[in-house]
């Protein structure tokens, strides 16, 4: 017998040819990358393709919190794309479609974290599984151990369609209108590498749920968002789904769109395949900071897309795949491994009816319960992943879900069985209450392994939870049912939009040192779908971010009135009243008094990036450009309370201001005789700022300025609450751009 | 040794004045100051995964984690790309490993003290190195070759688990001083792996 020396030997005939030949074509495309025959570009949008990743410090360069040293990466200048080191090391994304594991599923994906990462399984906010500090040449074996899993990195990055989310209850649920799942199923096989899905200018989101108040599938923040939905037409019961286009958080949070109120189960995937293809046409190329589909859906008006799409969908070519799966809708349908039971009433394990409270949901099957597995951050090891594994083969059968607030839920537990259920995840420290509660923080990677990271969202997460955990006990019911949710910059994987207290990272230049901070988002809705997005109220040092929650919450506990939510207590009390309590918390001890502010959770670095000048000509200058900068954010709180209030054309004249002010700042370092004319102000700040590139971000480029010309161009329009809404968005990226571009400048001051 | 991926693990002594978190600076520094000769990336907390990696400080070859993974504390060096040749493979992390433990004990706020002949040792590889018998016995011949050379003796036991990669517990007859078994290995590692 031969011995097999590589996985792809070993794994012969046990891989769905046309991902083998995929991962071996990707493979090679490696090869020829070292040897320098694919151009950087190229291969970084393929191995994009791939699920493949960079990570922080993947430009070779570290700051060691006193100065930037280089990583001597063993292969030289050799790079995996545009400043990426080929040997440094990266994320895998791996796609799992709406969460769904099999047991042996997650036995492989242990395995894989055990050989080729740091010991860690993240679940992401969109059901996905990262697997970080991976070198690029392991992902070929890692895609030919997953793909023999049943499982394909295809398309989990790059601009294509990622993962398809649904609702982790369907098919169980209490609310839903029919079991979304073999729809979602169908669909995301159906998009994978199809031929209208390869020429996006950027990603598409598909998300499902099978109701419409619940959270749980988040519709509103998707390219394609589909509800599931009944009607009766002549006598007969049809399925449908209100279908939903255009939603996205990222800088700007769009929602979503209504395309048809009841689009038939037949026409889900043409129309779905005619919006692809109106994207890939019409969609912007050049800016990639406007080229998600919300921005087409925006720039044409519903009506005007949708007309495109009809007509795009008369063109299509008949697809058999478009129907075939209904024939069999049960296709996906799971069979408990145990009959229904109930639970008796008995004297149950310590700490099982605080985790059945939080943890466990009756399903809509008589005798059987969800249960979730709360993991803190969405991080669990390899053998916890195996003994996952396990209890779904003795509970449950092939049930798991990945959720979209990082935990693991399984479905079909017998009633009878909880208790022993609970005290199986106990032994492993896997049995913590609380799931989807206050305690239980939403993040991205943030800081820890994100490139874009600003603030270390983790750390802040880690510290809530710690200290959350201590006192959830004691908590108001009211208290203990609400969601936080970090981001470690403004690009919301953290969703921090739809929380009732989000939470994105900035930072802030305090007596010439940078200083981690948060926004404090608030107003944001998470059931309906993610309904409504919340708006940054201001910065808070990150240090002090705890004390800004739990004054937030005792005071909510203390005020709120019969039956209402946060997001109602919080528009009742009005944003004035929170801004107090950021003003409070936002002046911090001197670095000689308290050095502990100026680095961040979880990071004893100094927060730096580089040694910033106290010079005179700093002293002088800077306080300047700091008034205008905090003058331009209360400008634009200012523009918050007008929108509350229903004013949308005095808001968005107020967030615009409130750019003005920002850009007059900075331009008076570079011109002192700046004046208070507006066209003055914009065409000087594009002369210095603009033209210069020097108000560029390292990775947005100048996208933060063109919402400052864009606004000034349309200033006389009238505002609808939607465009007042997503003006102040943009207000605030500027506003925040004008920051670091003011800290860079202070930098580099002698 | 096949496995071209393995983790050697150190064992703590129990303390209650131990905390996981105290070791982010260190490692921080460790990098920074280039203490280890390896090349150190970055440092990443896992303190709140229960029986977890723990704190890790992540390299390109290897990384060092001081958790908790198989339920007691200890410092775990882990070979995660090929590096020195079969037959060096074990004896450089075991060099690694002490040296790295050395010089945690050295670090006075830590207060950690290793159970110098306490260690496990997992083949992270079921490609070169698959739980099965025959693996478990070559890896047995060369773990009493190194062992019984730097300790004058050990007693091996195979760790449960067929589905976890190939695990070995070894319970060293004799419980030198971390600097003394460093000595015996050649002294602290003068290059990266």
């Amino acid at each position: 017998m031969t011995v097999a020396t590589t996985w792809k030997q070993k794994l012969t005939g046990q891989l769905r040819e046309d991902w083998a030949r995929e991962i071996d074509i990707f493979e090679t495309q490696i090869e020829l990358r070292k040897k320098g025959k694919v151009e950087e570009k190229l291969f970084a949008e393929t191995r994009l393709r791939r699920g493949t990743y960079g990570q922080r410090y993947d430009n070779g360069q570290r700051h060691d919190g006193e100065k930037t040293q280089t990583l001597p990466y063993p292969s030289g200048e050799l790079t995996k794309g545009p400043v990426t080191m080929w040997d440094a090391p990266g994320m895998q994304r791996i796609k799992i479609p709406y969460g769904k594991l099999t047991a042996d599923q997650l036995d492989t994906l242990s395995e894989l974290a055990e050989e080729y990462s740091d010991q860690i399984l993240h679940i992401t906010t969109r059901q996905d599984i990262q697997l970080h500090f991976i070198h690029i040449e392991d992902t070929p074996d890692i895609m030919r151990r997953l793909a023999a899993a049943g499982i394909t990195t295809r398309e989990a990055c790059g601009n294509t369609v990622r993962n398809v989310t649904a609702c982790p209850y369907a098919g169980v649920c209490n609310t839903e209108s029919f079991d979304v799942i073999p729809y979602a199923n169908a669909l995301a096989f159906f998009l994978l590498g199809h031929p209208d899905t390869q020429d996006f200018g950027r990603k598409f989101k598909v998300a499902f749920s099978g109701c419409k108040d619940e959270p749980c599938g988040l519709t509103n923040f998707h390219d394609a968002g589909a509800i599931a939905k009944t009607r009766v037409v002549n006598g007969e019961l049809k399925r449908g789904f209100e279908y939903y286009v255009g939603g996205g958080l990222g800088a700007v949070p769009y929602p979503a769109v209504l395309f048809d109120e009841f689009l038939p189960e037949e026409e889900l995937f043409p129309i779905t395949q005619a919006v692809c293809r109106v994207f890939a046409r019409l969609g912007e190329r050049e800016n990639r900071a406007r080229a998600r589909l919300k921005f087409v859906v925006k720039k044409l008006g519903i009506e005007e897309f949708k007309r495109l799409v009809l007509e795009e969908r008369a063109k299509l070519r008949p697809d058999e795949r478009w129907t075939a799966f209904l024939k069999d809708l049960h296709v996906t349908d799971e069979k408990p491994l145990k009959p229904a039971s109930e639970l008796a009433p008995a004297s149950f394990p310590a700490g099982f009816d605080a985790w059945r409270k939080t943890n466990v949901q009756a399903q809509s099957q008589k005798g059987y319960s969800t249960a979730k597995v709360t993991l803190p951050l969405g991080d669990f090891t390899p053998a916890q992943g195996r003994l996952m594994a396990e209890l779904a083969r003795r509970y449950t059968g092939d049930s798991m879900r990945l959720t979209v607030e990082q935990n693991m839920l399984y479905r079909w537990v017998s009633n009878a069985d909880l208790p022993a259920f609970y005290q199986e995840l106990a032994k492993v420290g896997l049995a913590e209450a609380g799931a989807d509660h206050i305690t239980d923080v939403t993040s991205c990677p943030g800081t820890d392994t994100c490139k874009l990271g600003i603030s270390s969202s983790r750390g802040l997460a880690t510290e809530l939870h710690k200290r959350l955990s201590v006192i959830s006990d004691q908590l108001d019911p009211a208290a203990q049912g609400l969601h936080i949710k970090c981001s470690g910059c403004s690009n919301s994987c953290g969703q921090h939009h739809v929380a009732d207290m989000g939470f994105l990272g900035v930072s802030r230049n305090v007596n010439g040192r940078r200083v981690p901070h948060f926004q404090l988002v608030i107003g944001g809705q998470y059931r309906n779908n993610a309904g409504s997005y919340g708006l940054a109220i201001g910065a808070i040092p990150s240090k002090r971010v705890p004390e800004a929650v739990k004054t937030l919450t005792d005071r909510f506990v203390a005020e709120k009135q019969e039956g209402e939510t946060f997001q109602a207590f919080v528009g009742r009390i009005g944003k004035k009243e929170i801004r107090k309590l950021v003003d409070q918390l936002s002046v911090i001890p001197s670095y000689e008094q308290d050095p502990s502010f100026y680095s961040d959770w979880g990071d004893p670095r100094e927060y730096t990036i580089g040694d910033l000048g106290v010079g005179e000509c700093a002293g002088e200058v800077v306080p300047l450009v700091q008034v205008g900068l905090a003058d331009s954010e209360r400008e634009l709180f200012e523009a918050q309370l007008l929108l509350d209030e229903g004013s949308s054309d005095r808001a968005a004249a107020r967030a615009f201001s409130a750019m003005v002010l920002a850009a007059q700042a900075l331009t008076r370092e570079k011109n002192s005789f700046l004046g208070e004319g507006v066209d003055e102000i914009v065409n000087e700040f594009r002369t210095h700022y603009y033209d210069t590139k020097l108000f560029f971000d390292p990775f947005s480029g100048g996208k933060f300025a063109h919402y400052f010309f864009r606004a000034y161009e349309h200033r006389a329009e009238a505002a609808s609450k939607d465009s007042a809404h997503q003006l102040i968005e943009e207000a605030q990226l500027f506003v925040e751009a004008a920051h670091q571009c003011y800290t860079r400048i202070a930098g580099a001051l002698p | 040794m096949l496995s071209e991926r393995l983790q050697l693990k150190l064992y703590l002594e129990p303390s209650e004045h131990f905390e996981p978190e105290a070791l982010i600076p260190v490692f921080h520094r460790f990098i920074r100051d280039q203490v280890i000769k390896d090349l150190l990336i970055d440092v990443v907390d896992y303190s709140h995964v229960p029986d977890g990696p723990g704190i890790v400080l992540i390299g390109h070859a290897a990384d060092y984690y001081v958790g908790a993974l198989d339920g007691a504390y200890g410092l775990v060096y882990s070979r995660k790309r090929s590096g020195p040749g079969p037959e060096q493979r074990l004896e450089d992390a075991l060099r690694r490993l002490v040296n790295a433990a050395r010089l945690l004990e050295q670090e006075n706020g830590l207060k950690l003290r290793f159970k110098s002949n306490e260690l496990s040792l997992r083949l992270t590889d079921r490609l070169r190195a698959p739980n099965d018998d025959a693996t478990f016995a070559e890896t047995q011949a060369e773990v009493e070759a190194l062992f019984g050379r730097v300790y004058g003796g050990v007693a091996i036991e195979r760790l449960a688990g067929s589905k976890e990669p190939l695990g070995l517990r070894i319970h060293a007859t004799s419980a030198p001083s971390l600097e003394a078994l460093l000595e015996k290995l050649g002294g602290p590692p003068e290059t990266a792996s």
